[in-house]
Protein backbone atom coordinates (compact mmCIF):
# COMPACT_ATOMS: atom_id res chain seq x y z
CA UNK A 1 0.00 0.00 0.00
CA UNK A 2 1.24 3.63 -0.96
CA UNK A 3 0.50 7.10 -0.21
CA UNK A 4 -1.22 9.10 -3.48
CA UNK A 5 -2.53 13.18 -3.18
CA UNK A 6 -4.83 14.45 -5.16
CA UNK A 7 -4.20 18.00 -7.03
CA UNK A 8 -6.32 19.16 -3.78
CA UNK A 9 -3.90 18.07 -1.52
CA UNK A 10 -5.67 15.28 0.31
CA UNK A 11 -3.76 12.34 0.87
CA UNK A 12 -5.33 8.74 -0.10
CA UNK A 13 -4.29 5.34 0.41
CA UNK A 14 -3.54 3.50 -2.35
CA UNK A 15 -3.13 -0.78 -3.08
CA UNK A 16 -0.75 -2.01 -5.44
CA UNK A 17 -2.17 -5.27 -7.71
CA UNK A 18 -0.13 -6.70 -10.22
CA UNK A 19 -1.29 -8.43 -12.93
CA UNK A 20 0.95 -11.75 -14.00
CA UNK A 21 0.86 -13.69 -16.62
CA UNK A 22 -3.11 -13.95 -16.91
CA UNK A 23 -4.77 -15.57 -19.82
CA UNK A 24 -7.54 -16.67 -21.06
CA UNK A 25 -8.48 -20.17 -20.44
CA UNK A 26 -11.60 -21.61 -21.76
CA UNK A 27 -15.18 -20.28 -22.88
CA UNK A 28 -18.23 -21.84 -21.41
CA UNK A 29 -21.18 -20.64 -23.28
CA UNK A 30 -25.06 -20.07 -21.78
CA UNK A 31 -26.55 -23.38 -22.07
CA UNK A 32 -23.13 -25.27 -21.06
CA UNK A 33 -23.35 -23.47 -18.01
CA UNK A 34 -26.66 -23.59 -17.01
CA UNK A 35 -26.55 -19.63 -16.20
CA UNK A 36 -27.74 -16.49 -17.04
CA UNK A 37 -25.00 -15.43 -18.82
CA UNK A 38 -21.71 -17.22 -20.92
CA UNK A 39 -18.72 -17.25 -19.04
CA UNK A 40 -15.02 -17.09 -19.60
CA UNK A 41 -12.48 -19.11 -17.45
CA UNK A 42 -9.41 -17.18 -16.36
CA UNK A 43 -6.14 -18.05 -15.15
CA UNK A 44 -3.39 -15.55 -13.38
CA UNK A 45 0.57 -16.81 -12.26
CA UNK A 46 2.39 -19.26 -14.21
CA UNK A 47 3.47 -22.32 -11.69
CA UNK A 48 5.35 -25.06 -12.23
CA UNK A 49 3.42 -28.09 -13.86
CA UNK A 50 4.91 -30.58 -11.69
CA UNK A 51 3.15 -30.93 -8.54
CA UNK A 52 -0.17 -31.72 -10.15
CA UNK A 53 -1.30 -34.65 -12.17
CA UNK A 54 -1.46 -34.80 -15.92
CA UNK A 55 -4.91 -35.16 -16.06
CA UNK A 56 -5.56 -31.50 -14.22
CA UNK A 57 -3.37 -30.06 -17.25
CA UNK A 58 -5.90 -30.63 -20.02
CA UNK A 59 -7.63 -26.82 -20.03
CA UNK A 60 -4.16 -25.21 -19.81
CA UNK A 61 -2.89 -27.08 -23.10
CA UNK A 62 -5.81 -26.73 -24.60
CA UNK A 63 -5.17 -22.71 -24.28
CA UNK A 64 -1.57 -23.31 -24.90
CA UNK A 65 -0.59 -21.81 -21.89
CA UNK A 66 1.39 -23.12 -18.79
CA UNK A 67 0.18 -24.30 -15.53
CA UNK A 68 -1.69 -20.90 -13.42
CA UNK A 69 -1.88 -20.71 -9.78
CA UNK A 70 -5.47 -19.81 -9.99
CA UNK A 71 -8.30 -20.05 -12.22
CA UNK A 72 -11.57 -18.14 -11.91
CA UNK A 73 -14.51 -17.53 -13.53
CA UNK A 74 -16.39 -14.44 -14.66
CA UNK A 75 -19.71 -13.79 -16.12
CA UNK A 76 -19.44 -11.95 -19.70
CA UNK A 77 -22.23 -10.94 -22.08
CA UNK A 78 -21.78 -12.19 -26.11
CA UNK A 79 -20.28 -9.41 -27.53
CA UNK A 80 -17.15 -9.68 -24.85
CA UNK A 81 -16.48 -12.97 -25.85
CA UNK A 82 -12.25 -13.41 -26.35
CA UNK A 83 -10.90 -15.87 -27.22
CA UNK A 84 -8.49 -18.70 -25.11
CA UNK A 85 -5.04 -18.07 -25.16
CA UNK A 86 -5.19 -14.56 -25.34
CA UNK A 87 -3.10 -12.30 -22.59
CA UNK A 88 -4.78 -10.34 -20.31
CA UNK A 89 -3.20 -7.12 -19.31
CA UNK A 90 -3.59 -3.98 -16.45
CA UNK A 91 -4.38 -1.75 -19.55
CA UNK A 92 -7.89 -3.87 -19.77
CA UNK A 93 -8.52 -0.80 -16.82
CA UNK A 94 -8.53 2.72 -17.08
CA UNK A 95 -8.19 5.16 -14.63
CA UNK A 96 -11.29 6.28 -13.39
CA UNK A 97 -13.30 3.15 -13.41
CA UNK A 98 -14.42 1.50 -10.10
CA UNK A 99 -13.85 -1.95 -9.59
CA UNK A 100 -14.57 -4.90 -6.98
CA UNK A 101 -11.78 -6.79 -5.79
CA UNK A 102 -12.33 -10.28 -4.27
CA UNK A 103 -9.21 -12.36 -2.25
CA UNK A 104 -9.69 -14.80 0.81
CA UNK A 105 -8.99 -12.81 3.84
CA UNK A 106 -5.76 -13.00 6.18
CA UNK A 107 -6.10 -16.84 7.98
CA UNK A 108 -6.67 -16.02 11.83
CA UNK A 109 -6.15 -19.82 12.89
CA UNK A 110 -9.29 -20.77 15.53
CA UNK A 111 -10.36 -17.74 17.10
CA UNK A 112 -12.73 -17.15 20.45
CA UNK A 113 -15.75 -15.37 19.86
CA UNK A 114 -14.42 -12.24 21.38
CA UNK A 115 -12.35 -11.86 18.63
CA UNK A 116 -14.42 -13.52 15.92
CA UNK A 117 -17.86 -12.04 16.40
CA UNK A 118 -17.12 -8.99 18.57
CA UNK A 119 -18.96 -10.22 21.20
CA UNK A 120 -17.94 -8.03 24.69
CA UNK A 121 -16.92 -10.94 26.86
CA UNK A 122 -17.12 -10.68 30.54
CA UNK A 123 -15.58 -7.74 33.24
CA UNK A 124 -11.75 -8.67 34.33
CA UNK A 125 -12.48 -8.33 38.09
CA UNK A 126 -15.63 -8.33 40.15
CA UNK A 127 -15.66 -11.79 41.30
CA UNK A 128 -15.73 -12.96 37.70
CA UNK A 129 -14.62 -16.89 38.00
CA UNK A 130 -12.96 -18.01 35.51
CA UNK A 131 -14.85 -16.30 32.81
CA UNK A 132 -13.37 -12.95 31.04
CA UNK A 133 -13.86 -13.85 27.00
CA UNK A 134 -16.84 -16.45 27.29
CA UNK A 135 -19.38 -16.32 25.20
CA UNK A 136 -21.74 -16.30 27.92
CA UNK A 137 -25.49 -17.44 27.54
CA UNK A 138 -26.18 -19.28 23.97
CA UNK A 139 -29.91 -20.03 23.77
CA UNK A 140 -32.84 -18.88 25.93
CA UNK A 141 -35.11 -21.34 27.80
CA UNK A 142 -38.51 -21.36 25.78
CA UNK A 143 -36.20 -22.24 22.55
CA UNK A 144 -34.95 -25.13 24.02
CA UNK A 145 -32.35 -25.88 21.32
CA UNK A 146 -29.79 -23.42 20.03
CA UNK A 147 -30.61 -22.22 16.68
CA UNK A 148 -28.44 -23.26 13.62
CA UNK A 149 -25.79 -20.45 12.37
CA UNK A 150 -25.25 -19.42 16.11
CA UNK A 151 -21.96 -17.33 16.57
CA UNK A 152 -19.10 -19.34 18.25
CA UNK A 153 -15.46 -20.04 18.42
CA UNK A 154 -14.06 -21.28 15.36
CA UNK A 155 -11.92 -20.78 12.31
CA UNK A 156 -11.34 -17.35 11.17
CA UNK A 157 -10.53 -15.53 8.21
CA UNK A 158 -9.01 -18.02 4.92
CA UNK A 159 -12.54 -17.46 2.98
CA UNK A 160 -13.26 -15.09 -0.27
CA UNK A 161 -14.68 -11.70 0.35
CA UNK A 162 -14.80 -8.60 -1.75
CA UNK A 163 -14.25 -4.78 -1.29
CA UNK A 164 -16.90 -3.20 -3.60
CA UNK A 165 -16.55 0.18 -5.55
CA UNK A 166 -12.46 0.89 -5.42
CA UNK A 167 -11.59 3.68 -7.49
CA UNK A 168 -8.66 2.82 -10.09
CA UNK A 169 -6.36 6.08 -9.76
CA UNK A 170 -2.98 4.70 -11.84
CA UNK A 171 -2.19 2.07 -14.05
CA UNK A 172 1.58 0.89 -15.16
CA UNK A 173 1.50 -0.10 -18.22
CA UNK A 174 5.13 -1.57 -18.46
CA UNK A 175 5.01 -3.43 -15.06
CA UNK A 176 1.57 -4.37 -15.53
CA UNK A 177 0.18 -2.59 -12.28
CA UNK A 178 -3.42 -0.78 -10.94
CA UNK A 179 -3.24 1.44 -8.46
CA UNK A 180 -6.82 0.70 -6.56
CA UNK A 181 -8.26 2.89 -3.93
CA UNK A 182 -8.66 2.03 -0.14
CA UNK A 183 -7.69 -1.51 0.78
CA UNK A 184 -7.92 -5.09 -0.53
CA UNK A 185 -9.03 -8.27 1.52
CA UNK A 186 -5.65 -10.92 1.49
CA UNK A 187 -2.18 -10.90 2.56
CA UNK A 188 0.68 -9.06 0.81
CA UNK A 189 1.60 -10.95 -2.67
CA UNK A 190 -1.76 -12.95 -2.39
CA UNK A 191 -3.82 -13.82 -5.40
CA UNK A 192 -6.88 -11.60 -6.20
CA UNK A 193 -10.03 -11.33 -8.65
CA UNK A 194 -10.74 -7.61 -10.00
CA UNK A 195 -14.07 -6.94 -11.91
CA UNK A 196 -15.76 -4.38 -13.14
CA UNK A 197 -17.64 -2.99 -9.97
CA UNK A 198 -21.53 -4.33 -9.77
CA UNK A 199 -22.67 -1.41 -7.77
CA UNK A 200 -25.49 0.45 -9.06
CA UNK A 201 -23.96 3.70 -8.54
CA UNK A 202 -20.96 3.22 -10.52
CA UNK A 203 -23.07 1.71 -13.59
CA UNK A 204 -22.22 4.06 -16.12
CA UNK A 205 -18.85 5.43 -14.92
CA UNK A 206 -16.49 3.05 -17.36
CA UNK A 207 -16.85 5.93 -20.56
CA UNK A 208 -14.49 4.37 -23.14
CA UNK A 209 -13.36 1.12 -21.72
CA UNK A 210 -11.01 -0.96 -23.91
CA UNK A 211 -13.82 -3.36 -25.01
CA UNK A 212 -13.61 -6.35 -25.06
CA UNK A 213 -9.82 -6.17 -23.43
CA UNK A 214 -6.81 -4.42 -24.40
CA UNK A 215 -4.63 -6.36 -26.80
CA UNK A 216 -0.70 -5.87 -27.08
CA UNK A 217 -0.17 -6.98 -30.73
CA UNK A 218 -3.05 -3.96 -31.88
CA UNK A 219 -2.28 -0.29 -33.06
CA UNK A 220 -2.96 1.51 -30.04
CA UNK A 221 0.44 2.79 -28.28
CA UNK A 222 -0.10 3.91 -24.55
CA UNK A 223 1.93 6.12 -22.52
CA UNK A 224 4.05 4.03 -19.47
CA UNK A 225 1.91 5.57 -16.84
CA UNK A 226 -1.63 6.40 -16.93
CA UNK A 227 -2.97 8.71 -14.14
CA UNK A 228 -6.38 9.83 -13.29
CA UNK A 229 -7.81 13.52 -13.48
CA UNK A 230 -7.32 14.00 -10.05
CA UNK A 231 -4.13 12.70 -8.76
CA UNK A 232 -1.19 15.08 -8.10
CA UNK A 233 1.55 13.92 -10.52
CA UNK A 234 4.94 14.09 -9.07
CA UNK A 235 6.64 15.91 -12.61
CA UNK A 236 3.68 18.96 -11.71
CA UNK A 237 4.71 21.80 -9.33
CA UNK A 238 3.86 21.46 -5.74
CA UNK A 239 0.36 22.75 -4.88
CA UNK A 240 -0.68 26.25 -4.02
CA UNK A 241 -4.70 27.29 -3.46
CA UNK A 242 -4.92 30.40 -4.80
CA UNK B 1 68.03 -27.92 2.49
CA UNK B 2 71.49 -27.24 2.19
CA UNK B 3 73.31 -24.35 3.69
CA UNK B 4 76.03 -22.99 3.07
CA UNK B 5 78.18 -23.36 6.62
CA UNK B 6 76.82 -26.98 7.20
CA UNK B 7 75.04 -25.64 10.50
CA UNK B 8 71.47 -25.55 10.52
CA UNK B 9 69.60 -22.52 8.97
CA UNK B 10 68.55 -19.42 11.30
CA UNK B 11 65.41 -20.07 12.17
CA UNK B 12 63.23 -17.03 10.49
CA UNK B 13 59.80 -16.31 11.79
CA UNK B 14 57.01 -16.27 9.21
CA UNK B 15 55.98 -13.00 8.10
CA UNK B 16 53.22 -11.30 10.29
CA UNK B 17 49.92 -11.23 8.95
CA UNK B 18 48.93 -7.73 7.33
CA UNK B 19 44.93 -7.29 8.21
CA UNK B 20 43.36 -5.05 5.40
CA UNK B 21 40.11 -4.37 6.74
CA UNK B 22 37.81 -4.00 3.57
CA UNK B 23 35.19 -3.06 5.35
CA UNK B 24 35.71 0.13 6.25
CA UNK B 25 37.57 1.40 3.66
CA UNK B 26 35.16 0.81 1.52
CA UNK B 27 32.02 2.37 3.07
CA UNK B 28 30.37 5.40 1.40
CA UNK B 29 29.88 8.39 3.63
CA UNK B 30 27.84 10.12 1.59
CA UNK B 31 24.21 10.93 2.13
CA UNK B 32 21.71 8.43 1.64
CA UNK B 33 18.00 9.38 2.83
CA UNK B 34 16.40 7.05 5.29
CA UNK B 35 13.21 6.46 3.67
CA UNK B 36 15.08 5.16 0.57
CA UNK B 37 16.29 1.95 2.39
CA UNK B 38 13.12 -0.63 2.13
CA UNK B 39 12.00 -2.36 5.71
CA UNK B 40 12.79 -6.03 6.12
CA UNK B 41 10.04 -7.75 5.00
CA UNK B 42 8.19 -10.05 2.68
CA UNK B 43 7.16 -7.58 0.01
CA UNK B 44 8.03 -7.74 -3.39
CA UNK B 45 11.11 -5.43 -4.21
CA UNK B 46 9.15 -4.17 -7.54
CA UNK B 47 7.16 -2.35 -4.89
CA UNK B 48 10.00 -0.39 -3.32
CA UNK B 49 11.33 -0.09 -6.77
CA UNK B 50 8.00 1.74 -8.15
CA UNK B 51 8.03 4.18 -5.20
CA UNK B 52 11.35 5.05 -5.92
CA UNK B 53 10.98 6.14 -9.14
CA UNK B 54 7.84 8.16 -7.87
CA UNK B 55 10.22 9.80 -5.12
CA UNK B 56 13.09 10.83 -7.41
CA UNK B 57 10.66 12.21 -9.89
CA UNK B 58 9.34 14.41 -6.97
CA UNK B 59 12.56 15.02 -5.99
CA UNK B 60 14.06 16.25 -9.21
CA UNK B 61 11.28 18.95 -9.15
CA UNK B 62 10.97 20.03 -5.59
CA UNK B 63 14.74 20.33 -3.50
CA UNK B 64 14.58 18.10 -0.27
CA UNK B 65 17.97 18.95 1.67
CA UNK B 66 20.42 16.67 3.46
CA UNK B 67 18.84 16.99 7.13
CA UNK B 68 19.24 14.93 10.17
CA UNK B 69 17.37 15.06 13.46
CA UNK B 70 18.28 17.96 15.51
CA UNK B 71 18.73 20.18 12.45
CA UNK B 72 16.81 23.39 12.82
CA UNK B 73 14.15 23.18 9.75
CA UNK B 74 12.09 25.95 8.21
CA UNK B 75 9.14 24.42 6.43
CA UNK B 76 6.70 26.43 4.19
CA UNK B 77 3.37 24.56 3.48
CA UNK B 78 0.10 25.51 1.61
CA UNK B 79 -2.54 25.79 3.66
CA UNK B 80 -6.16 27.11 1.77
CA UNK B 81 -7.16 28.82 5.38
CA UNK B 82 -4.39 31.25 6.02
CA UNK B 83 -4.57 34.77 4.25
CA UNK B 84 -1.39 34.76 2.51
CA UNK B 85 -2.64 30.86 1.87
CA UNK B 86 1.18 29.76 2.94
CA UNK B 87 2.19 29.06 6.11
CA UNK B 88 5.75 28.59 7.61
CA UNK B 89 6.89 26.87 10.65
CA UNK B 90 10.62 26.79 12.25
CA UNK B 91 11.37 24.14 14.58
CA UNK B 92 14.07 21.35 15.40
CA UNK B 93 13.37 17.68 13.66
CA UNK B 94 12.70 15.89 16.71
CA UNK B 95 12.07 12.20 14.06
CA UNK B 96 11.96 10.97 11.03
CA UNK B 97 10.13 8.28 10.23
CA UNK B 98 8.23 6.46 7.80
CA UNK B 99 9.51 4.49 4.51
CA UNK B 100 8.84 4.88 0.74
CA UNK B 101 6.47 8.14 -0.48
CA UNK B 102 5.27 7.79 3.42
CA UNK B 103 7.60 9.29 4.84
CA UNK B 104 7.65 11.53 7.45
CA UNK B 105 10.01 14.19 9.82
CA UNK B 106 8.63 15.83 13.19
CA UNK B 107 9.42 19.13 13.81
CA UNK B 108 8.87 20.85 17.44
CA UNK B 109 9.08 24.57 18.62
CA UNK B 110 7.99 27.16 22.20
CA UNK B 111 5.54 29.21 20.73
CA UNK B 112 4.47 31.87 23.37
CA UNK B 113 4.99 29.46 25.98
CA UNK B 114 3.27 26.74 24.19
CA UNK B 115 4.52 23.54 22.72
CA UNK B 116 4.07 22.69 19.12
CA UNK B 117 5.09 20.03 17.33
CA UNK B 118 4.14 19.24 13.49
CA UNK B 119 4.55 15.96 11.66
CA UNK B 120 5.39 16.66 7.85
CA UNK B 121 5.00 14.50 4.85
CA UNK B 122 8.25 14.65 3.35
CA UNK B 123 6.45 14.33 -0.73
CA UNK B 124 3.28 15.83 -0.04
CA UNK B 125 2.76 18.17 -2.59
CA UNK B 126 1.56 20.70 -0.08
CA UNK B 127 5.12 21.34 1.43
CA UNK B 128 6.92 24.29 -1.05
CA UNK B 129 9.94 24.85 0.81
CA UNK B 130 12.23 23.39 3.16
CA UNK B 131 15.48 25.26 4.19
CA UNK B 132 17.75 23.92 6.70
CA UNK B 133 18.50 27.14 8.87
CA UNK B 134 21.05 24.72 11.63
CA UNK B 135 22.85 21.86 10.83
CA UNK B 136 23.39 20.27 13.79
CA UNK B 137 23.71 16.71 14.54
CA UNK B 138 22.57 15.43 18.42
CA UNK B 139 23.93 12.51 20.22
CA UNK B 140 20.73 10.65 19.64
CA UNK B 141 18.27 9.71 16.64
CA UNK B 142 15.55 10.45 18.64
CA UNK B 143 14.67 13.55 19.88
CA UNK B 144 11.18 12.98 21.54
CA UNK B 145 12.89 13.27 25.36
CA UNK B 146 12.42 16.85 24.44
CA UNK B 147 9.06 17.28 25.22
CA UNK B 148 10.06 16.07 28.98
CA UNK B 149 13.17 18.51 28.75
CA UNK B 150 12.88 22.41 29.74
CA UNK B 151 11.47 24.50 27.13
CA UNK B 152 14.58 26.08 26.78
CA UNK B 153 15.97 23.06 24.83
CA UNK B 154 13.43 23.64 22.33
CA UNK B 155 12.37 27.13 21.74
CA UNK B 156 14.02 28.47 18.61
CA UNK B 157 13.37 32.05 16.95
CA UNK B 158 10.78 32.21 14.21
CA UNK B 159 12.59 34.79 12.40
CA UNK B 160 15.80 33.06 12.63
CA UNK B 161 18.82 33.61 9.98
CA UNK B 162 19.89 30.46 8.27
CA UNK B 163 23.72 29.84 9.69
CA UNK B 164 26.37 29.60 6.88
CA UNK B 165 27.86 26.15 6.37
CA UNK B 166 31.58 25.80 5.00
CA UNK B 167 31.97 23.84 1.87
CA UNK B 168 31.48 20.61 2.61
CA UNK B 169 32.39 19.88 6.05
CA UNK B 170 31.29 17.41 8.39
CA UNK B 171 28.26 17.91 10.22
CA UNK B 172 29.28 19.07 13.89
CA UNK B 173 27.38 16.15 16.73
CA UNK B 174 26.24 18.76 19.26
CA UNK B 175 27.31 16.94 22.64
CA UNK B 176 24.90 18.96 24.84
CA UNK B 177 22.96 17.66 27.95
CA UNK B 178 19.67 18.18 28.19
CA UNK B 179 18.20 18.91 31.71
CA UNK B 180 15.02 17.54 32.26
CA UNK B 181 11.58 18.76 34.14
CA UNK B 182 11.13 16.93 37.59
CA UNK B 183 9.75 13.89 36.88
CA UNK B 184 7.12 12.58 35.72
CA UNK B 185 8.01 12.13 31.83
CA UNK B 186 6.02 10.91 29.38
CA UNK B 187 8.37 8.12 28.94
CA UNK B 188 11.06 6.22 31.83
CA UNK B 189 13.80 7.86 29.70
CA UNK B 190 16.28 6.70 31.35
CA UNK B 191 15.65 3.14 31.38
CA UNK B 192 18.20 0.83 28.52
CA UNK B 193 16.20 0.12 25.57
CA UNK B 194 15.48 4.12 24.71
CA UNK B 195 19.37 4.10 24.60
CA UNK B 196 19.71 7.92 25.14
CA UNK B 197 22.56 10.06 25.88
CA UNK B 198 21.75 13.22 25.81
CA UNK B 199 20.09 13.56 28.80
CA UNK B 200 22.08 14.76 32.17
CA UNK B 201 20.02 12.52 34.76
CA UNK B 202 19.93 14.38 38.04
CA UNK B 203 18.40 11.23 39.28
CA UNK B 204 19.82 9.46 42.47
CA UNK B 205 21.91 7.06 41.95
CA UNK B 206 19.57 3.38 43.09
CA UNK B 207 17.02 4.86 40.77
CA UNK B 208 19.71 4.80 37.65
CA UNK B 209 21.32 1.40 39.07
CA UNK B 210 17.14 0.28 39.00
CA UNK B 211 16.22 1.36 35.56
CA UNK B 212 19.20 -0.99 34.91
CA UNK B 213 17.06 -3.96 35.56
CA UNK B 214 15.00 -3.73 32.34
CA UNK B 215 18.33 -3.92 30.47
CA UNK B 216 17.99 -6.73 27.39
CA UNK B 217 22.05 -7.35 26.80
CA UNK B 218 21.69 -10.19 24.28
CA UNK B 219 19.82 -7.64 21.62
CA UNK B 220 22.78 -6.91 19.88
CA UNK B 221 24.25 -10.72 19.59
CA UNK B 222 20.93 -11.71 18.60
CA UNK B 223 21.55 -12.59 14.94
CA UNK B 224 17.70 -12.63 13.43
CA UNK B 225 17.96 -9.11 14.19
CA UNK B 226 20.39 -8.51 11.96
CA UNK B 227 19.18 -6.43 9.09
CA UNK B 228 22.91 -6.05 6.89
CA UNK B 229 22.09 -2.90 4.38
CA UNK B 230 25.20 -2.37 2.76
CA UNK B 231 24.59 -3.81 -0.37
CA UNK B 232 21.03 -2.82 -1.01
CA UNK B 233 22.22 0.59 0.12
CA UNK B 234 24.99 0.54 -2.85
CA UNK B 235 22.62 -0.40 -5.24
CA UNK B 236 20.14 2.23 -4.41
CA UNK B 237 22.46 4.96 -4.19
CA UNK B 238 23.99 3.72 -7.86
CA UNK B 239 20.24 4.05 -8.97
CA UNK B 240 19.89 6.88 -6.94
CA UNK B 241 23.14 9.16 -8.83
CA UNK B 242 21.91 7.77 -12.39
CA UNK B 243 18.62 9.06 -12.16
CA UNK B 244 19.31 12.33 -10.81
CA UNK B 245 21.58 13.04 -13.47
CA UNK B 246 19.11 12.38 -16.38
Amino acid sequence: MMPIWTKSGEKRAVTLLKVQDCHVLRYVSKEESGGKTAKLLVGGKNVSPFSKPESAHEIFKEAGVPRKQKVSTFNVTDDAIIKPGTPLYAAHFRPGQFVDVTAKTVGKGFQGVMKRWGFKGQPASHGQTKTHRRPGAISTNKAAKVYRGKKMPGKMGNIYRTSFGLKVWRINTKHDIIYVNGSVPGHTNCLVKVRDSKLPTYKDCNKNPPFPTFFADGDEELPEDLFDEEIFQFTDPSVTFT
Amino acid sequence: RVSSDGKPPKFQPPPKPVIIDRKTQKEDKRFLSPEFIPPRGRTDPLKYFIERKDMIQRRKVFNIPEFYVGHVLAVTTAEPHASTKSQRFVGICIQRGGKGLGATFVLRNVIEDQGVEICYELYSPRIQAIEVLKLEKRLDENLMYLRDALPEYSTFDVNMRPVPRMAHEEIPVNKLQVRMKPKPWSKRWERPKYNIKGIKFELPEHKMKAAQKWSQPWLEFDMLREYDTSKIEAKIRKELSEELEK
